[in-house]
């Protein structure tokens, strides 16, 4: 493959582009580990809720957009607040070890699995007959409606959330909950309410990351369990435990990287780069990946003093 | 009946995989979940080793799980830098790329599978012959371990799984009983492995992805982690119970992920309603609560 500035240009438009559902699914999985406390496998399964209850809307159904879009949502909203109440919550109370949660959120990825392939088969769907989105250059690079649709839902949803978290006092909430629950607890803050909301906004993120994949890819009822969510797993402990946001660009890097490793591997090797890097970032950067922190030179110090 | 000794073979095999998960995670606290892995890796370095050179079925069984064993580093050198809920997706990580590899290379018949592999034993008694081996090879493994556990060599297993920090202070060395017991529940994984695929005659990655790490799971934590029977029982129950609608005759396409529905209710109704395991109830809540590793976001990453 001959390198180009063109070729460059549209591998890192199209890894941007792609790896927004992932940062989209990553931003999901680390706003239920920080705030909810569990790594959340069966996000997995409110993928698949998700999607199929837009598919059902679609194409099953023959509804518009924005009513089966409706569906894809409360179906996921419905199911997360269904796993944190009679899930999470008995196991926080019985103070469950990490491997029943384990267990637990794996076993209910593959009840999630195995019940839509009962209902809607095994074979690949897509939400749209055609996966066909227009394109045009700029550039003379391959910019599509899908890619542009795709950034500008992440953006705005990523934006909101970190408003969300800024300037509300439900979004401080949460974040308290984070930081210290029986501390939170003693200010007045029903945690509960807190894991609810923190799981209803990561099925939002989902059901927005499962639209834009199924309107770019065919989706079997098992790629999110044994695909997309190892990229979630990989970029939040890249990011640090609890850094959402770190997440997400954990999660574009990860999209870009697979995306230029093209050029050096073939493609069914790519996904043997993740697992490597699970490995790579938990042994030698288990705190996550950090940028070496500024020194404090004796005139901040002044500032900060006056 | 030849379907009957089939599922038993199975259901003793799984027994085996469970008991040998047990060590690991009951016993050592170690929380890795690959070792559906190190079953793969047995199983297809016997696989190939009988297929590609004239060595005796059971030798290459044996050296199977030496590889298995070896190779069980891959997940024992991670646990001695960090452990909890790290190890667990460092494991998982180990588990899917290895898995990845013999999807993807030719000599192990990528992702169509491994055929044409040399059976264990020829002739009209075949089946019934090779449960008996299982069966044997169960027990064997099971007394190996209750004879582990139960001596001096326990003691200290219990120990450094209760208080590592204590007891390294002691001036003992939990890296070499981490890498003793990773290895040899691997190995253990590795010969069974072997069994299986000299009996069933193919193997194919699928079988050994995150699915079965999750059965395994269950099936060590539903029979009683940290018990000498409670795995085999959880295996027996596990593996029986989702093959009795088999004989409802329904297409394949509804038939498996029937079975997939019925398994995961199970284990649901496990978790919810007998969380400490079948024969866990001295343990305490949730058959591994001995480790009380719970997550606990406000703690440093557990790194050694």
């Amino acid at each position: 493959m001959e390198l180009s500035w063109n070729l460059l240009g549209q591998l890192a438009w199209t890894g941007l582009a792609t790896s927004s559902y992932y940062a989209l699914f990553a931003i999901a999985f680390s706003l239920v580990l920080k705030i909810n406390g569990v790594w959340n496998f069966s996000q997995a399964g409110i993928m698949v809720f998700a999607y199929y209850g837009m598919y059902t809307g679609l194409q099953v159904l023959g509804l518009s957009t924005p009513v089966s879009l409706f569906i894809g949502l409360m179906t996921a909203i419905v199911a997360s607040i269904g796993l944190e109440v009679y899930g999470f919550n008995i196991l926080r109370k019985r103070k469950s070890p990490v491997l029943t949660y384990f267990i637990f959120t794996i076993v209910l990825a593959q009840f999630a699995v195995f019940l839509t392939e009962l209902i809607y088969g095994t074979a690949p769907t897509t939400l749209y007959p055609s996966l066909m989105s227009p394109v045009f250059l700029v550039n003379g690079i391959v910019v599509s409606h899908w890619d542009l649709q795709a950034i500008t839902i992440t953006v705005i949803l990523i934006s909101s959330l970190y408003l969300y978290f800024k300037f509300t006092h439900q979004g401080q909430s949460l974040v308290a909950i984070a930081d210290n629950p029986p501390l939170a607890e003693m200010f007045g803050i029903n945690l509960q309410r807190g894991y609810i909301i923190a799981i209803s906004i990561s099925a939002v993120f989902i059901t927005a990351g499962m639209y834009l994949f199924g309107t770019k890819a065919a989706l079997f009822p098992s790629t999110p369990l044994l695909q997309l969510l190892i990229f979630s797993v990989i970029a939040t402990i890249m990011a640090g435990l609890g850094n959402i946001f770190g997440a997400a660009l954990a999660a574009i890097f990860l999209g870009l990287f697979q995306t230029f490793s093209i050029l050096i591997i073939p493609s069914k090797w790519q996904i043997l780069l993740a697992y490597i890097l699970i490995f790579v970032v938990i042994i030698f950067f288990p705190e996550g990946v950090r940028m070496p922190k500024r020194k404090i030179k004796r005139h901040d110090l002044n500032e900060i003093i006056d | 009946m030849e379907y009957i000794i089939s599922l038993l073979i199975l259901t003793g095999i799984n027994a085996i995989l469970a008991t040998s998960f047990n060590l690991i995670l009951g016993y050592g606290g170690l929380l890795s979940i690959a070792h559906p892995i190190f079953y793969a890796i047995g199983g297809y370095a016997s696989a190939l080793i009988g297929i590609h050179f004239s060595v005796p079925v059971p030798l290459a069984i044996l050296i199977g799980g030496l590889i298995a064993a070896i190779l069980s580093f891959g997940v024992s050198l991670p646990s001695l830098r960090v452990s909890g809920d790290y190890l667990v997706i460092a494991s998982l990580g180990f588990q899917l790329g290895v898995l990845h590899i013999i999807n993807n290379v030719e000599f192990t018949g990528a992702a169509s599978g491994l055929s044409n592999i040399p059976l264990l034993i020829e002739g009209a008694n075949r089946s019934k012959l090779s449960l008996l081996i299982v069966i044997i090879v169960l027990v064997v493994c099971i007394l190996l371990i209750n004879w582990i556990v139960k001596g001096p060599y326990g003691r200290a297993i219990t120990a450094m799984r209760n208080d590592e920090t204590a007891f390294s202070a002691i001036g003992r060395n939990p890296i070499q009983i981490k890498v003793f017991l990773m290895a040899l529940g691997s190995g253990i994984a590795g010969i069974a492995g072997g069994l299986y695929g000299h009996f069933f005659l193919y193997l194919s990655p699928e079988q050994f992805g995150i699915f079965t790490s999750a059965a395994f799971l269950t099936m060590v934590v539903i029979g009683g982690a940290g018990t000498v029977w409670g795995p085999a029982i959880g295996a027996l129950i596990l593996t029986l119970f989702p093959e009795a609608i088999t004989f409802l005759n329904l297409p394949v396409s509804v038939m498996a992920p029937l079975q997939g529905v019925i398994f995961t209710t199970l284990v649901l109704i496990f978790i919810f309603f007998r969380p400490q395991g079948m024969i866990g109830g001295h343990r305490g809540i949730d058959g591994l609560a001995v480790w009380s590793q719970k997550i606990d976001m406000s703690r440093k990453p557990e790194k050694k």
